[in-house]
C-alpha cells in the first residue's frame, strides 16, 4: 500500500516535468480583458467626472481652478483596479491597460493629471468641454489642452477668476489624515 | 420536523406577553421575532432545542431613533431551509443584556465583541475579556457607537498587555504568534501544554482589525462595498461580495437576471476549486509533504489564469456588484472554462489517488484533531471542518442561493471526527464543484447580466444571508439605512466560529500537530513565523525559529 503509493507519487511529478515559467526574465503576456493600470485618454475625456463619482477607492480627484479649467487628478496609491471608472466612462476615454509591473519608489509615477479647458454654455452657464465638442470655438483659441498653468492667458474671459490657492491646494494634494483623540 | 410556523407559534404560546411582534419575510424563509430582553436566554435555548444552528449576534447602535441598543441572535434551521432572527433591545444608557453564552459557547466571540464596541454588557458571560479592541485602546470609547467618527485614533499608550488566561497546574506556557505560518492573520495562541500534550490554549487576535463595517456605514455608499467586501478575504473574495449583494438585494427587493445567478455560481465555484487545491497543497506542506504542496499548486494555477481570463484579475475578481455582475461570459470563455475543469477533474483524481493510500499521510492526520459529533453542534461549527465531523450543512444546498437550486450536487459528509476527514471532503468538493460547473454551463440561460435599478433602497429593512465558502459559510446581516448607505453590517466569515472550536480541537493532542490542526480550518498563512517557549518555572525565555518549528511538525 505504501510502495504503490510512493509510485503513483514518483509518477505524478514526472508526467508534468517543470512548468515553472522563466518570468521576469520572459514576460508573460496577460489575457485580452486584463484590469492593469488605467490610462486616461485626454484627447477623448470631456470632463464629466462620472468615473470619480464611481470610483469605489476614492481615488479620483475633480477640481475646478476657475470657470475654465478643470484638473482632475488620478492617485494610484490606493487604487484597486476594479476597472468601474473604464466601464463607466461615456467617451471611453478610460482604458485599463496591461501594464501591471507598478512597483516604484516615488509616488508620483503613479499620478496621472489632466487638465481640462472647459468652456460654458451660454445658455445654462454649465461648463462642458470644447476639444470634442465645438470646433468653431476652437478657432479663436491657440494652445489649450497641453498649455501649462503658467501660460493661462490664453484663458480667455476668467484671468482673473483664476484662483492661486486652489491650484496650490491641488499641486499639494494628499490623502486625507488621521483624526487625533 | 419544525417549520417556521410551529417555531413561531409554539414560542408565541410559551410566551405570550413578552414576544412583541413578530415578522415573516422572504417567501418564509425568514422569521423576525421581537421580544423583551428578559427573556432572551430562555427563547435561545428553546430555538437550539427545537434544532437551530446559532449563527452569529448582531448588534447595532439605534441610539439616534429610539435610544437604545439592538441586539440579534440569529439561527439556521438547515434540514428545514429557514431562519430565525430574535431581535432585542436595551436601553443604550445601560445596555445589559443577559448572556447566552453559557448554553451556546459559540455566541461568546460575538457577545465580547460587542461589549468591546458598543459597550454592551452581559450577565453571566464565561470570559468578558477584550476581544477585538487593541490593548492600549482607552476603555469607554466604543467604535461602533453613532457618535464615535470613523477615523479616531486615540494616543497609543505604553505598558498594557492582555492578561493570558490561567495556566492550568504542572502546564507550560508556549505563546505562538503573533506572527505564526500556521495563523489566518496576526493571532496570538497561549497553548498551554504538559510535556509535548496540549492541555488547553488561550486566543488572543484580532490585531487586523480595521473597522469595515463602520467605514461601510459611515463612509461609502452602497454600490462602492462590494469591492470592499471581496477584500474580507484574499481566498473567498466572490463569497463575501456575493453574499453582501445578496443580503442587500434580499432587504431593496431586487431581483436579479438569471443569467448572472448563473454567472455568480460558476464564479464561486472557480473559487472553491482553487480554495480547496490551495488548502489541500498547504495542508502537505504543513506535515511535511511537499510533493502534495507543488502537485497541488499546480494544478491550481490553471484556475488562477482561468479566473484572470473571465474576470480580468487572478484574485479580487471584481465581478460582482448589486443588481448582477459585471462581465458577461461568451461562448469562447465557457469553452475555455470546460476545458479547464475537465483538466482539473482528472488531475485532482491523480492526487487524490496517490495520497488516499499513502500510510505517511494516515499516520499524520487520522485521529487528529478529534472532536466528536455533539462537540462540532455545540460550537456550531460550519464547513467541512464540520462535514468532516459527520454534521450534514451546507448553505448552497441547505438555503439555496444564486443557481444553486437548479443545479444537481451531492454534498459529501464523512464520519473520520478528524482531520484526514477535512482532507477527504475538501478533495471530494471539487468534484462536485467541477460537476456544478458543467451544469451551470450547460442550462444557463441567455439575457442581460446587470439590472440598473434607480429606486432608492428602503431604510431599515432587516436581511440575512448565508453563502457557502470553500472553508465554511459565511453569514451577511444588514440593516438599510438612509443616505444610500447600510445603517448596519454584519459579516461573520467561516473562521469565526471554527477558530473558536480551535481549543476543543486541540486538547490532548501532540504539540508537533498543532500546525495542522489549526491548518486543518484554514486560515491563511503568513511566512514569517517565530515561536516563543517561555518556561513557566524557570522564567527563561528561548526562542524557537520557523525552521525548528517547522522541522518539530514534519518529524513526527
Amino acid at each position: 500500500m505504501w510502495l504503490t503509493s510512493k509510485i503513483k507519487q514518483v509518477l505524478l511529478v514526472l508526467k508534468p516535468g517543470v512548468v515553472t515559467l522563466k518570468y521576469p526574465f520572459e514576460p508573460r503576456p496577460v489575457p485580452k480583458n486584463f484590469r492593469g493600470a488605467p490610462h486616461w485618454d485626454h484627447h477623448k475625456c470631456v470632463g464629466c467626472g462620472a468615473c470619480s463619482d464611481h470610483c469605489s477607492a476614492r481615488t479620483i480627484l475633480v477640481r475646478d481652478l476657475c470657470q475654465e479649467l478643470r484638473v482632475m487628478l488620478y492617485d494610484a496609491s490606493r487604487c484597486t483596479y476594479c476597472g468601474k471608472c473604464a466601464d463607466i466612462c461615456p467617451e471611453k476615454a478610460i482604458t485599463m491597460t496591461e501594464r501591471f509591473e507598478l512597483a516604484t519608489d516615488n509616488r508620483e509615477d503613479l499620478t496621472e493629471r489632466l487638465e481640462l479647458f472647459m468652456l460654458t454654455c451660454k445658455r445654462c452657464g454649465r461648463c462642458y468641454d470644447m476639444e470634442n465638442t465645438n470646433l468653431i470655438e476652437r478657432l479663436d483659441m491657440k494652445g489649450y489642452r497641453y498649455d501649462n498653468l503658467e501660460q493661462r492667458a490664453f484663458i480667455r474671459k476668467t484671468t482673473e477668476q483664476f484662483d492661486e490657492k486652489m491650484l496650490k491646494k491641488s499641486d499639494e494634494y494628499k490623502r486625507p489624515t488621521k483624526v487625533e483623540a | 420536523m419544525p417549520t417556521l410556523e410551529s417555531i413561531k407559534n409554539r414560542l408565541n404560546e410559551k410566551y405570550k406577553k413578552d414576544i412583541a411582534g413578530s415578522e415573516t419575510l422572504y417567501g418564509d424563509t425568514q422569521l423576525f421575532l421581537d421580544i423583551r430582553k428578559d427573556v432572551v436566554r430562555p427563547i435561545c435555548n428553546d430555538i437550539i432545542s427545537e434544532g437551530g444552528r446559532y449563527l452569529v449576534s448582531v448588534g447595532h447602535d439605534d441610539g439616534d431613533r429610539s435610544g437604545t441598543l439592538g441586539l440579534i441572535h440569529t439561527f439556521s434551521f438547515d434540514a428545514d431551509h429557514f431562519k430565525v432572527m430574535v431581535k432585542t433591545a436595551a436601553p443604550a444608557d445601560n445596555p445589559v443584556f443577559d448572556s447566552i453564552t453559557p448554553d451556546i459557547p459559540n455566541a461568546g466571540w460575538s457577545e465580547r465583541e460587542y461589549i468591546d464596541l458598543l459597550g454592551m454588557k452581559f450577565t453571566g458571560h464565561p470570559k468578558p475579556k477584550r476581544l477585538i479592541l487593541a490593548d492600549d485602546w482607552p476603555e469607554g470609547i466604543h467604535p461602533l457607537r453613532k457618535e464615535v467618527p470613523y477615523n479616531l485614533v486615540p494616543p497609543a499608550a505604553e505598558d498594557v498587555a492582555y492578561q493570558l488566561d490561567e495556566c492550568p497546574p504542572g502546564c507550560s506556557v508556549v505563546p505562538v504568534g503573533p506572527f505564526h505560518p500556521s495563523l489566518h492573520e496576526p493571532a496570538h495562541f497561549a497553548v498551554f501544554v504538559d510535556g509535548e500534550t496540549i492541555k488547553g490554549c488561550d486566543y488572543r487576535g484580532f490585531m487586523t482589525h480595521r473597522g469595515i463595517e463602520k467605514l461601510c456605514t459611515t463612509q461609502v455608499s452602497y454600490n462602492e462595498v462590494p469591492f470592499i467586501a471581496e477584500r474580507i478575504c484574499g481566498i473567498c473574495g466572490s463569497v463575501h461580495a456575493t453574499a453582501y449583494s445578496q443580503v442587500v438585494e434580499l432587504a431593496a427587493g431586487i431581483k436579479i437576471p438569471r443569467r448572472a445567478d448563473f454567472i455568480r455560481t460558476i464564479m464561486l465555484e472557480i473559487e472553491r476549486i482553487h480554495s480547496h487545491l490551495l488548502w489541500l497543497g498547504v495542508a502537505g506542506h504543513l506535515i511535511g509533504f511537499d510533493t502534495v504542496f507543488m502537485q497541488a499548486w499546480r494544478v491550481r494555477e490553471q484556475v488562477m489564469w482561468l479566473a484572470e481570463k473571465i474576470t480580468g484579475n487572478r484574485k479580487t475578481y471584481g465581478m460582482i456588484v448589486i443588481g448582477g455582475v459585471r462581465r458577461d461570459l461568451t461562448p469562447e470563455l465557457c469553452d475555455d472554462l470546460l476545458k479547464v475543469v475537465a483538466n482539473i477533474e482528472k488531475e485532482t483524481m491523480t492526487i487524490h489517488r496517490a495520497i488516499a493510500g499513502d500510510t505517511a499521510v494516515h499516520k499524520r492526520t487520522k485521529g487528529v484533531g478529534a472532536l466528536t459529533r455533539e462537540q462540532v453542534v455545540n460550537w456550531s461549527l460550519v464547513g467541512p471542518v464540520a462535514r468532516a465531523r459527520n454534521v450534514d450543512i451546507d448553505a448552497r444546498r441547505d438555503h439555496p442561493y444564486a443557481a444553486y437550486d437548479e443545479m444537481k450536487f451531492d454534498v459529501p459528509v464523512v464520519d473520520t471526527m478528524d482531520v484526514w476527514g477535512t482532507v477527504l471532503v475538501r478533495i471530494l468538493e471539487i468534484y462536485e464543484a467541477v460537476k456544478i460547473i458543467r451544469q451551470a454551463v450547460e442550462k444557463m440561460p441567455g439575457g442581460p447580466v446587470l439590472y440598473e435599478f434607480h429606486d432608492p433602497i428602503p431604510p431599515m429593512k432587516h436581511a440575512i444571508t448565508q453563502v457557502e465558502a470553500p472553508r465554511g459559510e459565511a453569514v451577511h446581516y444588514v440593516i438599510t439605512g438612509e443616505e444610500n448607505r447600510a445603517e448596519r453590517w454584519r459579516v461573520r466569515a467561516p473562521t469565526y466560529p471554527n477558530l473558536q472550536g480551535v481549543p476543543a480541537m486541540l486538547m490532548n493532542n501532540q504539540f508537533a500537530d498543532f500546525p495542522i490542526i489549526v491548518g486543518s480550518i484554514d486560515p491563511c498563512f503568513s511566512c514569517t513565523d517565530r515561536v516563543e517557549v517561555v518556561d513557566m518555572r524557570s522564567g527563561k525565555a528561548s526562542v524557537i525559529g520557523s525552521g525548528e518549528l517547522e522541522k518539530m511538525s514534519r518529524k513526527r
